[in-house]
Formats: C-alpha cells, structure tokens, sequence
C-alpha cells in the first residue's frame, strides 16, 4: 500500500507547489527523526558505500538519489545486491519523482520510509486511477479558452457554456465533429453509402477520444478503483459498441475482423510509429522503459492466442467440419471466460497489487510549465449526461459503419477484411495512437508501451471474449476461430512484439521493423481478396491450407 | 545386508568427521572431501514430502532381534517415509481388482491410485543410493530414473504397441511440468510473497528452454514434413528415418546437459540453501537395502502400468471421457504429483530456483531423454514410432514452450505469471476434454487435414471424395481447384 502513496505523491509533485513543498518538508523530517531507524538515515550521505545513482544528469545536474543499503551491517544475505531500499532527497523533493524505476526498485523492500502519513493527505485527491491508456489522449487536449465564455451573463447559460466547451472544444481533434451531423444527414438524405461509412468512421474519431476524456473525468469523482474499473471498461468503448452492433447484425466476420485488426493495429502500427518517432527524436539519449509491464501484456496476448489458436488447430486437425462444430464452439466459449477470469485478475494486478508497475511515469519538466493542474473540468452528473450521450451518438455512427461496410467495399473496391482489419482500426485508435507518438518524442516510452499494449491487452482479453459471451446470449454461434492467415498474422505480431519488448531499451531500428511488420501485413490483407462467407468462416482457412499443400 | 547407517550411534564412513556436517556451505555438501552427492532440486522437491520416521521400535540391543528390528526399521523407512504412504493400499486392491476380474475402470482408477506413492519412492531410493555412488553416479542415475514411472508407462504402452497412449502421456507430462506445475507454483509463490521480490537465476531456465526448444524442433520437423510433402509411403519412411536420426541428436543433447549439469556449469544447477535449513543429510538405508527395494518397486511399477495400459481404453469409454484426454491430463497429474506438491511447497517458502529446477528439468527429462529412447526402443522392436505428434498436440506443445520461455525472461515472477500459466494450462485441458474424434491408432491424426482438403477438392473438381487416389492426383485435383 505505501508504494502506491508514494507513486501518488509523484503526481501531487506535479499538480500543486503546496504539495511539493510539503513533501519536501516532510522528506527532511523523515531525514531527520525517522522513528525506525534514525541512525542510519542519518550516517546516510556518509555511508560507506552509498550506491550513488545520478539520475539524468545531462537534466538534473544537482539533484542526486542516494540508495544506501541497510542491510550493509546485517548479517543478512546480500546476494540480491541490486535491491536497493531506503532513498532520501539531497537538494529538493522534486528529485524524487524523477526515475520511478528505481524508486520502484527501492520501494520493493522498504515501504518504512514512506508510511509517515502527512504525505497521504497531499496525495489523496490525486488518486482518480488513471492509467497510460488514457494519459495518451491528453495530450491532444488543449487548453479552452474561457474569455468569450464568461462575457455570458446568465450564470446558469454560463455553466451550460463552459461544460459544453469543455466537451466539444477540448481536443485538437474536434475539427472532426462537424462529420458527425453531416454523417446523420447523408443518412437521412439517401446520399451514397460509402458517403455514409466515411463520415461516420471520421466522425468516430474525436467521440472515441472525448470518451476517454470524459472516463477520466468521472474517475476524479469516483475514486481510484471505481475509476480504474471504468477506464478499463470504456478504454475502448468504441470498439467494443462497433463490434457489438456488427454482431447485433449478424456480421460475425466484421466483428472478428475488426477486434482483429484493433489489436494488429495496437501492437504493430502504434506501438512501432511510438518507437520509430521516439527513436529519431531522441537518438543520442537513452530510451529506457519498465519491461516488467510490457512482460504481463504479453503474457496475457499469448493466452489470448492459445485461445485463438487451439479452435484453429482443432478444426485443421479435424477430419470433418461438422464433426467439430460443436466442440469448436464449446471450446471458444470456456476458452472465454477463462480470459474473462484472466482479464479480472488482471485489473486487480493493475489496480491493487502490482499498482506500480502500471504507473505511468511522470518527470518533473524542467521548464516546469506544463505544470497542468490535475482537477475535474466539468461535474459527475454533467459527466455521466455526457458519457451517455456519446454512447449513443457512437452507437448511431456504429451502426451507419457496420450497415455501410460492405457498400463502402464494393464502391471503393477494397475487400471488406482490409477495410475491418486495417482501415477500421486506424480511425478508432487515432486518438491514441497520435498521443502514444507524441509521449515517443518526449522520450516516455513507459507511457506509449502503456497505451498500445494496454489497448491491444484489453481488447483481445475483454472486448473478444466479451463478444462470444454476447453472441452465446443472442443465440449467434461466434467462436473464438479467426482464420488461418488471421491467426497467423496475429501470432507473429504478439511474438514480435514480445520480442521487442525484451530488453529495457529502444531504437528506431525496432519502431520501424514493427512497423515494417505491419505494413507488410496490411498488404497481404489488401490483396486478398477472397469472397468470404459470413459466419465462422471456416471454409476460408481449409481452402488456404490446401492453397498451401497443393503449391 | 548393509545397515550401518540405520543406527542411531553409528555414521557412515564419509560423514566420520563431524565437524563436517556443520559446515553447511550447500545442502549437497556433506561428506569430509566437500565432494557433492549428484542431488538436483528434482528430487529435492519430493523430499519434502517425507516425514521424520518415528522410532516406534525400542532398541532392542539383544543380537537375536538385531536382523528383524533391522528389518523393521528398513521397512518403515521405505514405506512409511511419505507423506502420500496412504495411497499405498490402492496397490494390493488393485492387484486384487484384477484378480477378482473387478471393473476395468476400477483397476485403472487404483492402479493410478498406487503409482503416485511409488513414483516419490523411486526418487527417494534413487536418492539414497546416490550417497553411496558418490555424485557422478548419483547425478547419473537421478538424471535416469527421475521420470522413472513415465518411462516405464511409455514402454509398456510401447510395448502393447498404443503409440497414441505413449505419444499422448509424454506430451501430457510435459505439458503438466511445464503450466501446471510450474503454474500453480508461481501463483502459490506470489501470492505467498506478495510484497516480497520473488527473484530466480534465469540462467537454468534458459538452458532448459532451449533444450525444449531443439525437443520441440524435432517434433515439428516430421509434422511439417509430413504437410509438405504428402500423404504416401515414401513420406512415411522418410518421416521414420528423420525421427530416428532426431532422436540420436536428442539424445546426445541430454548427454551434453548431463554432462554440463554435473560437470562444467554445476554452479547454476545447483539449488540456493538457506541457513537455517539444518537438517542432517544422510543415507537412512544402506546401499544393496536401497538397490533391492529400488528394484522391487520398480517391478510393481511395470505391473501397475501394465494395468493402466492395458485398461485405458475401458476406462475412457466407461467414464465418457476421451484417451486423449486421459493420457495428456489425468496420467500426468497424478504421475507428478509429488513432485507438484514439492514445487508448491518451496514456491511457498519463496525458494523459485527449486521449483524451476524440478519443473523445468523434468520436462526436459522426458523431452530430451524418455521420449527419444522410446524411438530408439521402438527401432529396436521393430514398431514404426515417428516423432510426429499431431497438429493440435504439436501447437499445443510449441506454444506452451514458448510462453514458458517468456515468462521465465525476466528474473523475476509475480501470481500473475503463475496465473496465466495454470489458465493456458486450463484451456489446454479443455480442448483435449472436447477433442472426442476418434483417432487413428498409431501415428495418429495423420490423415486428417489431407482427407478434409481432398474432400472439398475434390468435390469442387466434380470427382467423388470417397475414392481413394494417389498423390499425383491429388495434386493435380489441387491445381485445377485453384
């Protein structure tokens, strides 16, 4: 429990000065009269071998973590000698929101330094369970502005003003909403469909953002587990009310698809642009993460592929299709809950136990003006009006999509996989995608890991077993088998990625390879253009296998 | 008889200068010339199962009574020395169940029953007689006789030519060593040591990833081939060739790992002890007691599988539950089971570089070793045994390697690692428990994608998929459906 106030304190750092200086006063006090062990703390600077870790210093040349080990005079084994465990601040407070993972580190053993409760009170309204996925789309927000706004008279218009400038005009993004009337009045006026699919995929774009904005205002008011809870859910809410409209339909296909492809797009496209952008910008630095998160990212992708791949093999292996149907399904489905199961047990990881290895980390800027102050914009109700509203324009815009894709296909002469798998994704992450790049260039690559593996994580774990569950309660026989080439294309992903993620560093050289990957990917569902049939297209995988032994 | 260290007031030869036993620098180092006994955290695990024997015999010190309170002694020592010395019973039933010509499921169910106890003796006994061999031996022989039980089931299963049962126990076990009880100790370890740091040497774990991962190689290999190639006669001799001579290669891998285990690269094999783990290590039988019980549990070991082979078959259709199901799931767990439970319990004291060590390594074991000697006995017999599993097995054993070689990269765990590997370990299951098709019986599933490929081309190609073609046909019915 300590480690998450001290993570939390990192953010009152940030938000108010009163914090900081709090926090700085209660470092020196701790330094001074530590109750437990006031002896060591202060031979500390002394200490016979104080592991000095200079931490940014081409940044912060005066500012220093000391790490002295108090199990220097112990009898106790010191062959974990990398476990580093009580810290304290020379110059300032602010130092010790600079590197979090050897906070991190430093916390695992010794939570003591931290359980002085006046920094609680600092940290308490902090604590709205926000996490790297939705941190990424802030970065797209701007700052409204109020002058106009307060020339209003009436106080209650004035409110009503504000709110409602606060919800459309707070993201660069919303030169976009104006697609979303013109959407709804091509609909009505009969224009062409493949008008229709293009408007409502732009007019998606900025509601998927402003989703999550509104998300994380709730969380302010709900508290850092409700809110995490919430963040989890609705992090990809659009997707989630795409694909169940595509199921509400029948178009089981398009929902695999394009759960598909969000994952697809999530690991190779934003995750390789975060990297590759991230790479050229800071190419003499270092680019260093936590690979601890990326590690239970993808674990949980690689059960979610053993769910996605044991259908598959069970229906190759088979000797005829209809002798497995029912089992297929049956797999699918407890295959799904046991990914629901995983997923729960993840939130909990993320949310209560392992908190810290979610944490996105925050530096402290050195020109200090980005200093945003971290307070809920708009209210609860007006939040949850707004979320509900938003819901339901999305679930219309869904709906204009999923009924107009195959319209879309046959005009633009693009097969309707490509448009689910690789065009779908692409506008419903955008928001994402462009704040996981610009966090790249500032060389926070715990954050961009967070978004994209998150988002991939989420959908695969959630949203698609979530669908099965939907589709089992609908009557529609939705199985957790993605074709051949699909499930092909997925496992190299979610092993690449892997891969990349191995060692806790980055270039560009790996951003453009992933992206590379995905390119590559893109391609091949551009040219296959097979005819599919709906339902568990199963015919497509064996036609591709015996495509493959009869060359 | 040799029982000079069953007394209480005798020690053996090596253990004369007691001021040795103290000197606890590794728990493998117990005699006066530092030498080390070949005890590898395989068969450390199980000894947690055992229990302090009471003395529930008074020392008698009249010569007449010697011999028998030796006996005595002995016997307890064998017999009641584990904690799983309850199921001992199943194996007279189910000796007795066969006699009486009881259920063949009965004689299954017990028989499983009374192999659980006797797998964690065999790795007790081993355990003994590697005191007295000294450690190159000792190594030798735990190495050997680790997986004892599933090599003898392999060769029974071998020997009543049910390659699929064969086929299927050695996957299954591997599958089991490597999520589930590698699983259920991690999830055990990290919820045990949730705000503790739950370290490992990675350096073990890699060495038997990649030694899993040539195992894996040699089974994709013939797969792969077979697909390429076609179905055919000539594939099939082929497909044996390349099995064969993979095996040989397997096994002069294991070689090497013997080799680099007990010789050159000890040090990362060997199992952290902690300080206050005292407890005097020494043999509590003598060495021929050992060999001849060694040997004696071995015979009921052949006879208990032998039941179990022979009974398969009635089991699964008497319980509605597939072989498949039952060789890859249930034989292993309870093949396993002291060795889980030994794995839980040191992931319990925080102790991971054990539990890695006795899963790990025995899924390399018979990766590595059980599984490439039963083609070379197979060869030998003149059964046609190749390395190719089918498609659902091999997928299933390729991706439990891999996502076990990623988890073990880090040298660190948390309940969440161990989490996903018992769930892989559930989905696994769970496709096996609806994988009711009937198979083949030996080779299994080789036909299968080839009949439901030659079916649609065929019937797109307006031929009739029931006759039979050769493989040229068949090729040219795929040229002219596509």
């Amino acid at each position: 429990m300590p480690r998450t106030k001290k993570i939390n304190r990192s953010r009152s750092v940030l938000t108010d000065p009163e914090g900081a200086e709090s926090l700085d006063r209660s470092c020196h006090s701790k330094t001074r009269d530590s109750p437990r062990n006031p002896k060591k703390l202060q031979a500390e600077p002394k200490s016979k071998k104080p592991r000095v870790a200079v931490l940014t210093a081409h940044q912060h040349p005066n500012r220093e973590l000391y790490f002295p080990d108090p199990f220097n005079n112990t009898k106790k084994k010191s062959r974990r000698t990398h476990s580093t465990s009580g810290f304290t601040s020379y110059n300032s407070a602010i130092p010790l929101v600079l590197l979090q993972t050897q906070q991190l580190m430093a916390s695992l053993q010794e939570p003591w330094l931290l359980e002085n409760g006046n920094l609680k009170g600092a940290s308490k309204e902090i604590r709205h369970g926000r996490t790297a996925h939705n941190m990424s789309s802030s970065s797209l927000r701007k700052k409204s502005d109020l002058t106009l706004v307060s020339k209003v008279r009436c106080g209650m218009l004035r409110h009503l003003l504000t709110n409602l400038q606060e919800v459309i005009l707070g993201t660069k993004l919303t030169v976009l909403f104006p697609a979303i009337p013109l959407a709804i009045a091509a609909e009505c006026y009969g224009f062409g469909r493949p008008w229709v699919f293009g408007l409502s995929l732009l007019g998606l774009t900025p509601l998927a953002e402003r989703v999550s904005f509104l998300t994380e205002q709730i969380a302010y008011y709900t508290g850092p587990t409700v809110g995490g809870l919430l963040n989890a859910t609705c992090g990809n809410a659009t997707e989630l009310i795409i694909a169940i409209f595509a199921l509400w339909q029948h178009k089981i296909e398009v929902v695999k698809y394009s759960l598909l492809g969000s994952i697809l797009s999530n690991l190779l496209l934003v995750l390789g642009t975060s990297l590759f952008c991230g790479g050229i910008a800071n190419l003499g630095k270092e680019q260093k993460y936590d690979r601890r998160q990326a590690d239970v990212n993808a674990l949980l992708l690689l059960l979610a592929l053993l769910c996605h791949m044991l259908p598959l093999l069970f229906r190759i292996s088979a000797a005829s299709v209809s002798l497995t149907e029912v089992p297929t399904l049956q797999l699918s489905r407890v295959s799904s809950i046991i990914m629901l199961l995983a997923y729960i047990t993840y939130i909990i990881f993320q949310l209560v136990t392992h908190r810290q290895l979610f944490e996105a980390q925050e530096e402290s800027e050195e020109h200090g003006d980005d200093l945003s102050e971290e307070t809920p914009v708009i209210g609860f109700w007006s939040g949850i009006v707004w979320l509900v509203g938003m819901t339901a324009v999305i679930a219309l815009l869904s709906e204009f999509v999923v009924g107009t894709i195959e319209d879309a296909s046959e005009s633009w002469g693009l097969s309707v996989s490509f448009i689910s798998i690789i065009l779908l994704p692409i506008v419903g992450n955008a928001a994402e995608h462009a704040g996981a790049v610009i966090f790249a260039f500032k060389n926070k690559l715990d954050i961009s890991l967070g978004v994209a593996l998150g988002s991939a994580t989420q959908i695969s774990m959630f949203v698609v077993p979530l669908c099965v569950i939907v589709a089992w309660i609908l009557g529609i026989e939705m199985d957790l088998n993605f074709n051949l080439l699909e499930t092909g294309a997925l496992a190299l992903s979610i092993i690449t990625t892997a891969f990349t993620l191995q060692d806790g560093t980055s270039h560009y050289l790996k951003g453009l390879t992933l992206l590379l990957c995905y390119v590559v990917i893109g391609a091949c569902f551009f040219l296959s253009k097979t005819p599919s049939s709906h339902g568990n297209a199963i015919d497509l995988g064996v036609k591709s296998a015996a495509g493959v032994i009869g060359a | 008889m040799d029982h000079y260290s069953s007394h209480g007031d005798q020690v053996s030869p090596d253990l004369e200068n007691g001021d040795i036993v103290n000197c606890k620098v590794g728990f493998n180092i117990n005699n006066n010339e530092g030498c080390v006994k070949g005890k590898t955290p395989q068969n450390l695990s199980s000894s947690i199962l055992r229990k302090k024997s009471d003395p529930m015999l008074e020392y008698s010190s009249t010569v007449r009574f010697q011999m028998l309170w030796h006996f005595l002694t002995n016997l307890q020592e064998v017999i009641l020395g584990t904690k799983l010395a309850v199921l001992f019973p199943a194996i007279p039933l189910a000796i007795a169940a066969d006699y009486y010509k009881f259920g063949r499921p009965w004689i299954f169910a017990l028989s499983l029953l009374g192999l659980t106890p006797l797998a964690e003796r065999v790795s007790f006994l081993t355990e003994q007689i590697a005191y007295f061999t000294g450690p190159t031996v000792g190594g030798l022989l735990n190495a050997t006789c680790g997986n004892a039980t599933e090599m003898i089931i392999a060769l029974f299963a071998l020997y009543q030519n049910k390659i699929h049962v064969l086929k299927y126990s050695l996957l299954g076990s591997i599958l089991s060593n490597l999520l589930l009880v590698l699983g259920t100790s991690l999830l055990c370890g990290g919820l045990a040591n949730l705000k503790r740091e739950q370290r490992y040497d990675r350096k073990q774990a890699d060495v038997n990833s990649l030694l899993l991962l040539l195992g894996l190689l040699c089974h994709m290999l013939p797969l792969m081939f077979r697909y390429a190639t076609g179905e055919g006669t000539a594939t099939a001799s082929s497909t044996l060739q390349l099995s064969r001579v993979s095996s040989i290669v397997m096994l002069i891998a294991y070689v090497a790992y013997i080799f680099f285990q007990l010789k050159t690269h000890r040090q990362i094999f060997d199992a952290p002890e902690e300080e206050d783990d005292d407890e005097e290590e020494k043999a509590v039988i003598g060495f021929w007691s050992a060999f001849t019980w060694l040997a004696g549990m071995t015979v009921i070991i052949a006879l208990l599988s032998e039941y179990v082979v022979g009974t398969i078959e009635a089991a699964s259709d008497s319980w509605g539950i597939s072989v498949s199901f039952i060789s890859i799931i249930l034989l292993p767990i309870v093949g396993n089971a002291a060795e889980h439970a030994g794995s839980i319990i040191f992931a319990f004291k925080n102790k991971l570089d054990i539990s890695l060590g006795v899963s790990l390594g025995s899924a390399s074991q018979i990766s590595m070793f059980v599984i490439p000697l039963c083609v070379i006995v197979a060869w030998t017999m003149n059964i046609r045994m190749d390395l190719d599993f089918s498609l659902l097995e091999t997928g299933s054993l390729a991706f439990t390697i891999i996502i076990t070689a990623f988890t073990l990269q880090d040298g660190t765990s948390h309940y969440m690692k161990g989490l996903l590997l018992f769930l892989c370990y559930i989905v696994i299951a769970a496709c096996f428990f609806v994988h009711k098709i009937p198979q083949s019986k030996s080779n299994l599933g080789r036909q299968t994608i080839h009949r439901a490929i030659f079916s649609i081309a065929a019937l797109h190609a307006g031929l009739d998929p029931r006759k039979e073609c050769s493989a040229d046909q068949f090729m040219f019915i795929c040229e002219a459906f596509k």
